[in-house]
């Protein structure tokens, strides 16, 4: 019964999500605000990979989203004015970071490994910030915007076509949530689930946790930087505000918002976020303390997310 | 029994209540069809954040011209409406969102904003790719007009490289050859820094020492006992808003303003204001100011302003939006047509009418770059003046187009496409 429900819970999901541009702004809304809600789901996503389903707190994020960012940025930039390849070297560099910072601080746990992050995290920042020759610095790297693809036999004009761009981050999105969702079920996400529940009795078994936190980790950062990089292409800019310690923030509270330990629970709390910032911000200029209340009582009345509320809900 | 009959007639009234107050939310959501539209100039400007009051000066400048436009009977015959977004002080990623909405959403005619150089050039990209004809207004950053310069965008503030051209000569004509640098260190920093050194090195001045200060530092001792021991003519600060005053209220309190000449490049009203008395010394440059006793309409300016602005006088942030707004007004009534192709060839060299300008000579927007050549006002700051809120003499009047670079030099290669 429950499989059941869950089948078609996801079959709606995935019918709004393949919807969206036609149906959004009826809603008052438009299009690249859908896709910023894609991007930014598939961000709390990859952060909840490492958070709800490992159990291990990364407050530094947001630098290898920026990493993702400046990587194509710089790519279409400096190299080779191509999307696909931009994107792949964005991919490669934030995931290469994420691999040698990993290494570093996989042994701490707790608050001690969420520090660590943040301070890795504002390593980055400040390079993208000071390094004014290459990335703008404080000006963020403009003078770039994303390339057409050329498929050889036809042309997708995502830089005018705001639809043909919010399917190209669809696509991205459903290939991200699809092997995140495989590795879950295989063997190797259950094993993450068991250092989650208990690491002494995981280790007690024989399992390298150390080793499996990495690897989550990793992965979780690879999904982080390919979203961070269609930010980049979304905006036609990179910024360093996109590596700073509070964007790393925003994403925790995404994934707070709608229920970690749900596999759709960052979707539903990075909608929340982004089109509630979008929308009361044109209301008024306190959107912050309202967003900040609302947070709040989530966090006292909901301690697992919107979602992991209503899945209670169903149970009991 | 009796309670749980209660009980769920209850919580069908408070869902009742949670319904209807979020339907308040959501009502606006519906757009209606609408009949003669109004002409909307969008808006998306800092409100929140470091910039947040600059923003709001800019948006009390855009409203009071609104207001002055619908008077004169709008644009095109039709009334004008402002419509403001806040762009964050720091987060390009909504700050270009917002410009999207805008033009996506509520389909603005033209585009306004905005404060933060990054955010300028990040949303003029948008409004390239959607053609809408946009006033940057408040950044400074010389790549706006320069290396990443558009057909459709139009700057009103000036750039660094302006700025301390205005002032340069006068420091080394009459402070001294001998310069020490205490920049922030950002971008906006490093370019007004450059600008120095390149006019250094044509006067034949020396740099006795420089120092990168970190965004946002409140200790400067280290700095500025560096600067004494360098032994220059004149210390230049190139920090902005909160930086300035903590650098400013030091050097005071080491006795440097003794000593030394202390300068600048942008100084601002606003922190000038921030300032304690003693502090307000040093060379600067204003790109505004409101006490003009000899250019006419100023005075009206200020009196208009001052209504809006809980009686305090305007800054250059509330020129900035009023010249901005004004600017899309009198070319679309020129022109006859809210074509953007053709407002911004008709924008090229055009001079905007003395009620608007509100500066003693022809201020006009340059063909090439697309950058406003006002006039630059290069004075000191002073404790007290005659009113309150004079708190910069003007000792000098430099005119844009001498202190701007050669549009050859600026970098820009403007595409009309």
């Amino acid at each position: 019964m429950r499989a059941r429900r869950e089948t078609i819970a996801d079959i709606a999901i995935w019918f709004c999500l393949a919807t969206m541009p036609y149906w959004i702004s009826l809603l008052g809304g438009y299009t690249s605000l859908g896709t910023r809600v894609v991007v930014m789901s598939l961000t709390a996503m990859a952060l909840n990979f490492l958070l709800g389903f490992t159990g291990v707190l990364s407050f530094g994020h947001a630098a290898y989203f920026g990493l993702g960012a400046y990587g194509v940025g710089m790519t279409i930039k400096y190299l080779v004015p191509s999307t696909p390849l931009g994107i792949l070297v964005g991919v490669a560099v934030g995931t290469v970071a994420a691999a040698l910072v990993g290494a570093l601080i996989v042994k701490l746990r707790g608050v001690y490994f969420a520090m660590a992050t943040i301070a890795f995290g504002q390593v980055f920042y400040f390079i993208a910030f000071r390094w004014n020759s290459m990335t703008g610095g404080d000006d963020g790297l403009s003078g770039w915007r994303r390339i057409p693809i050329d498929l050889g036999f036809k042309t997708i004009d995502i830089l005018n076509d705001d639809k043909a761009f919010y399917y190209l981050v669809l696509i991205c999105f459903a290939f991200a949530v699809a092997t995140m969702a495989a590795l879950l079920r295989s063997p190797f996400g259950r094993t993450l689930l068991a250092i989650r529940e208990n690491e002494r009795r995981a280790r007690f078994l024989g399992i390298p946790v150390e080793q499996h936190i990495w690897l989550s980790f990793v992965i979780s950062c690879f999904f982080v930087s390919l979203a961070g990089a269609l930010y980049a292409l979304l905006n036609n800019f990179a910024d360093p505000h996109d590596l700073r310690w509070d964007q790393s923030g925003d994403f925790v509270i995404m994934v707070v918002l709608g229920g970690m330990r749900t596999f759709w629970g960052p979707l539903v709390g990075a909608a929340i976020f982004v089109l509630l910032q979008d929308y009361l911000s044109s209301l008024t200029d306190n959107w912050m303390s309202l967003i900040g209340v609302f947070f709040i009582l989530v966090v006292l009345f909901f301690p697992r997310g919107l979602l992991g509320f209503l899945r209670r809900q169903e149970k009991s | 029994m009796a309670e749980q009959s209660i009980n769920p007639r209850r919580r069908r009234i408070l869902q009742a209540a949670a319904t209807v107050g979020i339907m308040q939310m959501t009502g606006p959501f519906i757009i209606k069809a609408r009949g003669e539209q109004a002409i909307k100039i969008g808006l998306n400007d800092p409100l929140t954040g470091t910039y947040a009051e600059l923003g709001k000066n800019e948006q009390i400048g855009c409203e009071y011209a609104i207001e002055q436009i619908n008077a004169k009977g709008g644009i095109l015959g039709r009334q004008v409406q402002l419509v403001v977004e806040d762009s964050t002080s720091a987060d390009t990623g909504a700050a270009v969102q917002k410009a999207r909405k805008l033009i996506d959403r509520d389909k603005v005619d033209f585009l306004l904003g905005n404060v933060n150089s990054a955010m300028a050039l990040a949303t003029a990209q948008v409004s390239n790719e959607r053609r809408i004809f946009h006033v940057v207004t408040g950044g400074h950053t010389d790549a706006v007009t320069g290396s990443d310069c558009h057909w459709n965008v139009f700057r009103v503030c000036n750039t660094t490289r302006m700025e301390t051209n205005a002032v340069a000569k006068t420091l080394f004509n009459k402070y001294g050859k001998k310069w020490y640098f205490i920049t922030p260190d950002y971008a906006f920093g490093h370019t007004l820094q450059q600008g120095f050194e390149a006019s250094l090195k044509q006067f034949g001045g020396t740099e006795v020492g420089a120092d990168l200060v970190p965004l946002g530092a409140s200790d400067f001792s280290s700095y500025l006992i560096k600067a004494q021991a360098a032994n220059p003519d004149v210390i230049i600060f190139l920090q902005a808003g909160q930086d300035m005053i903590n650098a400013l209220k030091q050097a005071v309190q080491f006795g440097l303003d003794k000593r030394f000449h202390l300068a600048g490049a942008q100084q601002e009203l606003e922190v000038l204001d921030g300032l304690p008395p003693n502090a307000r010394v040093g060379t600067w440059v204003f790109e505004w100011y409101w006490k003009q006793p000899n250019v006419p309409h100023v005075a009206e300016f200020v009196a208009g302003i001052r209504k809006r602005n809980g009686g305090k006088v305007p800054t250059a942030r509330h020129w900035f939006g009023y010249v901005a707004t004004w600017t899309c007004a009198l070319i679309a009534n020129q022109e006859k047509t809210l074509d953007a192709v053709k407002l911004a060839k008709a924008t090229e060299n055009f001079k905007l009418p003395p009620e608007v300008a509100l500066m003693p000579s022809d201020t006009f927007y340059r063909a090439g770059d697309h950058q406003l050549m006002p006039t630059l006002y290069v004075g000191h700051a002073q404790e007290k003046g005659s009113e309150a809120e004079d708190l910069f003499q003007v000792d000098e009047l430099v005119k844009g187009v001498d202190a701007a670079l050669p549009v050859a030099e600026t970098g820009c290669q403007m595409k009309w496409n």
